[in-house]
């Protein structure tokens, strides 16, 4: 049905003579909520339609979409847009430059797309439950929530080039929320594991790492009642990699979007900043598709193969996350970037898996899991990081962030504060961690262990939430900058 | 609307041989037009002007063995594929009695949610926003700003909810909404089911250009410590009103997720300052927050969820409402319905000449990062004025830390008008640190 549709489409579009970004997408999501020992939400959606961008030849472009995959309609709304996009320009809007692009004809499809289809909710339920026993017998005195969602999400993009590409992005995730409870100021803590493949409530090594980072999560819920702010101010870190992500998705990611160069502090004068040194030597970002990962998207949503990006090479800013109508402008290497929510939305420049890689890591031997404050510290203390600061600050666990691409101000949110020494452990509520990404990207001292890759988020830019993720090393060490602070409280 | 196929299935449908003892489904038929601009390039590659139109529903079915199914339908499953789609319903029922509740005829208030003025926009008269974008353009030259990004949407929608039980209503509604930043910095919109007046948005689009022009100019900043701090309406709405809403949900408080306790509730607890009072009212014409009755068939009514401090109600659905053992309660979909009163509001230039010496807090970064549940906050606020005798002077970047249920609590805490804004500003005492 789709091939016979894309191709109409593709031959009305040649015969107008105008350029057609075809998009149709075909998704399903099911989730299991479960509270309390039974299940408090289960259901399944579905939705599907396709989008149709025009570019003229004179650079204009419009957008129409609709929910269904009619001939008829779909052919009429092809003409609607495309007249629109002829029209007169009465609202001064943007005439850019049509890109020749290679046409692409591609498949990727992995192989666990095909149990989908047979994933039973109330078996999903059920288990559910059973972790949550699990972690409730093991931490009592908790509020747990525990989520599985599957998400399938099937696009096939059509070019007027003849472009004919058909990929199918499968993710699912266990999720946690555990919230202290009883206590007069309660606090919630969240943990996750994510995987392509919805058999993952009984994948074993999976459901490990889930209930360790869930114990922990429960734990630090309880124990954060108690704890006291921190003090403001700039301090010796350490992070861990889901913070890393975090200062690479925020901070370096986001400026590096090519459709905000004119403003973008990575830029200048609509070019992007190639070659200037924006971190420590020894530290660079890479973005790419990571086959298996929750962000993964082999093919750009203008039907472009997504590119591995250096983005920052040893200090030095290399490459930007572009698409085919802001990669020439913006003076970056086409990256196949764009990615969308919907059929209903235009692509921008977006992330994939972003992380923080750092030259000749000490070692970190085993799981990320097995590493607590004390674990952290003696890291510390055999690199010798606690002889050059008697105190240092260990940020753990990410809660989200943001950035404002304009001057380079990022802030990250962290899940608890520990302060470190040779005299003791303490926790610490946690707070919002702020500054300069020059800063903090220049601060990048040590690393301990290998790349992690699996810190999940949303993005949410431009009002279009697709999924994000990344990490780096187990935990970077940040030398003490006065641009970059631990705000309080 | 073409929901007969559906309804149809529904009245008579035995999906694997299991019955529906009582169902209701929400459908929803829309429009929607939209133009964006990102850094002065108004509908590029990546802010085309777009046109959708949509058609979903959602749904309950209470099957004849006490289980549900709850989800949402896609057009073809509506229009098409109904047995299909409740065939698979039925693989994802579940056990919740509390949330099996199918809702009959009731009397539904009638309230103006639709204007036409929205319906020939996306029908292609697209003057009114020519009008607009040159206002922005101008004020960009002008005020000597180097860019400007921003958006218009306008949509229009029929809605209709049938149930079992023989509760069958319809309504039309509309939104129209901008928003507008200059220099990449600080932006201001409008949003309600009818566009704001053309000298409502050059005031709005003026006082924008004014706070921008301060922002550029940075002064000294203040050091660390407590002092007055003024929250502006945005961050009321995304942060104080955030964190409130989260901790009045039903579930949260069912479940004991939230700052709130159910017993709570059940006592009228003095939870906030005791002139303190959260009320809505969705009955307002033309209020984006404005309804008549919820997906469920619960028709909007006034109601108060914080009286003079204390707690009165949750946020309930039906299924929540149900386990607490309360009236489902009138639902908030947007803050200009909203109202948070006290004794003794400020206007703005009162407020500037209170906090001399503290801040403005005109944004903040990372409210979605945030723990609701524990009032706590630690925000980075990189756009933020810093107060002397004469008003605000220039930008200091700065953080801001405490706890919100104890600001809510204070006796210094003043709620403060700002010209424009529906929501009050707040000023209390904060602990502000540079940043």
């Amino acid at each position: 049905m789709l091939t016979e549709l894309g191709s109409a489409m593709v031959r009305h579009a040649r015969a107008d003579g105008v350029m057609l970004v075809w998009r149709a997408q075909v998704r399903s999501v099911r989730r299991v909520l479960v509270r309390e020992g039974r299940p408090e939400d289960t259901s399944f959606s579905s939705s599907s339609g396709h989008g149709i961008q025009i570019f003229t030849s004179e650079g204009r472009t419009a957008l129409a979409s609709r929910d269904d995959f009619e001939p008829e309609p779909a052919l009429a709304l092809l003409r609607r847009v495309t007249a629109t996009a002829k029209g007169p320009n009465s609202l001064g809007l943007r005439s850019a430059h049509v890109p020749e692009l290679t046409p692409q004809v591609a498949r990727a499809v992995p192989e666990s797309v095909a149990a989908f289809e047979n994933i039973d909710l109330a078996e999903v339920a059920q288990r559910l439950v059973e972790l949550e026993q699990e972690i409730v017998r093991q931490v009592p005195g908790v509020n747990l929530r525990i989520a599985f969602q599957a998400d399938l999400d099937a696009w096939r993009i059509f070019r007027s080039d003849g472009t004919d590409v058909l990929f199918a992005m499968p993710r699912c995730s266990l999720r946690l929320g555990a919230t202290s409870r009883g206590a007069s100021t309660p606090h919630t803590v969240r943990a996750a594991v994510p995987g392509p493949d919805p058999g993952l409530p009984w994948d074993d090594g999976k459901v490990n790492r889930f209930l360790c980072r869930g114990l922990r999560a429960a734990r630090l819920a309880r124990d954060l009642v108690a704890a006291p702010p921190h003090p403001a101010g700039s301090f010796p870190l350490v992070i861990d990699y889901a913070l890393a992500k975090g200062l690479a998705h925020e901070a370096f990611g986001h400026a590096s979007e090519t459709d905000q160069y004119r403003s973008s502090v990575l830029a200048r004068n609509g070019k992007f900043r190639k070659g200037d040194l924006v971190g420590a030597p020894h530290a660079s970002i890479v973005d790419e598709a990571v086959t298996g990962d929750h962000a993964w998207q082999p093919f750009s949503s203008n039907g472009v193969r997504r590119e591995r990006t250096m983005i920052v090479d040893h200090g030095r800013l290399v490459n930007g996350l572009s698409d085919p109508w802001s990669a020439g402008p913006g003076g970056v290497a086409l990256s196949g970037a764009a990615r969308a929510e919907s059929f209903k939305n235009a692509p921008l420049p977006r992330m994939s898996n972003i992380r923080i890689e750092v030259d000749d890591p000490l070692a970190a031997p085993g799981q990320f899991e097995e590493y607590g404050p004390e674990e952290v510290r003696d890291l510390l203390t055999s690199a010798g990081v606690l002889k050059r600061h008697r105190e240092v600050v260990f940020l753990s666990g990410y809660s989200g962030g943001q950035v404002n691409t304009a001057r380079g101000d990022f802030v990250f949110h962290c899940k608890a504060i520990y302060r470190l020494s040779s005299d003791g452990i303490h926790l610490h509520k946690p707070a919002i961690f702020s500054g300069s990404m020059f800063g903090a990207l220049g601060a990048i001292r040590e690393a301990f262990g290998p790349l992690l890759l699996d810190a999940l988020g949303t993005c949410g830019k431009w009002g279009q939430s697709v999924p994000s993720s990344g990490g780096s090393h187990f935990f970077l060490v940040l030398e003490p900058d006065p641009t970059v602070r631990l705000g309080g409280a | 609307m073409r929901i007969d196929p559906l309804l149809k299935v529904l009245r008579s449908a035995e999906p694997g041989g299991a019955g529906i003892r009582a169902w209701s489904v929400y459908v929803t038929q829309g429009r929607r037009l939209s133009l964006g601009t990102k850094d002065c390039e108004t509908g590029s590659a990546h802010t085309p002007l777009t046109f959708s139109e949509s058609l979903d529903a959602s749904y309950l079915l209470v099957w004849k063995d006490g289980r549900i199914s709850r989800g949402l339908l896609e057009k073809r499953q509506i229009v098409r594929d109904a047995e299909e789609a409740l065939a698979l319903a039925r693989t994802s029922a579940y056990d919740d009695p509390d949330a099996a509740q199918v809702r009959g005829p009731a009397r539904f208030p009638e309230i103006a949610l639709l204007d036409a003025s929205v319906t020939t926009t996306i029908d292609g008269d697209i003057g009114p926003v020519e009008r607009r974008l040159e206002a922005i353009r101008e004020r960009l030259l002008d005020n000597g700003f180097r860019i400007w990004s921003g958006s218009f949407s306008f949509n229009d929608a029929q809605a209709r909810l049938v149930t079992s039980r023989g509760l069958d209503a319809e309504g039309v509604g509309s939104t129209a909404g901008w928003y507008v930043s200059f220099e990449g910095e600080f932006g201001d919109g409008f949003r309600a089911r009818a566009p704001d007046s053309y000298r409502e948005f050059e005031e709005r689009l003026d006082r924008l250009a004014e706070t921008v022009r301060l922002l550029k100019k940075d002064v000294p900043p203040l050091p660390g410590g407590v002092c007055p701090v003024i929250l502006h309406p945005h961050v009321v709405e995304d942060f104080v009103m955030g964190t409130i809403l989260h901790n009045l949900d039903g579930a949260s408080v069912a479940h004991g997720e939230g700052f709130f306790k159910k017993e709570q509730f059940a006592s009228q607890h003095q939870a906030l300052r005791e002139d303190l009072t959260l009320r809505l009212d969705p009955l307002q014409p033309l209020k984006s927050g404005s309804y008549r009755f919820t997906t469920e068939g619960v028709p909007a009514t006034p109601c108060t969820y914080i009286h003079r401090g204390r707690l009165v109600s949750p946020i309930l659905d039906l299924k929540y409402a149900k386990r607490l053992g309360l009236e489902p309660s009138s639902v908030p979909y947007s803050m200009d319905t909203l109202e948070l009163e006290a004794s003794g509001t400020l206007s703005s230039e009162e407020a500037y000449e209170i906090a001399s010496g503290g801040a403005l807090v005109l944004s903040v970064l990372g409210v979605h990062t945030q723990d609701p549940s524990s009032g706590d906050f630690s925000l980075a606020a990189p756009q933020t004025l810093k107060l002397g005798p004469a008003g605000p002077e220039g930008r200091i970047k700065t953080t801001i830390s405490g706890n919100l249920f104890e600001v809510l609590r204070s006796d210094a805490l003043r709620l403060v008008r700002f010209e424009g804004e529906h929501t009050p500003a707040l000023l209390f005492p904060c602990r502000l640190d540079p940043s």
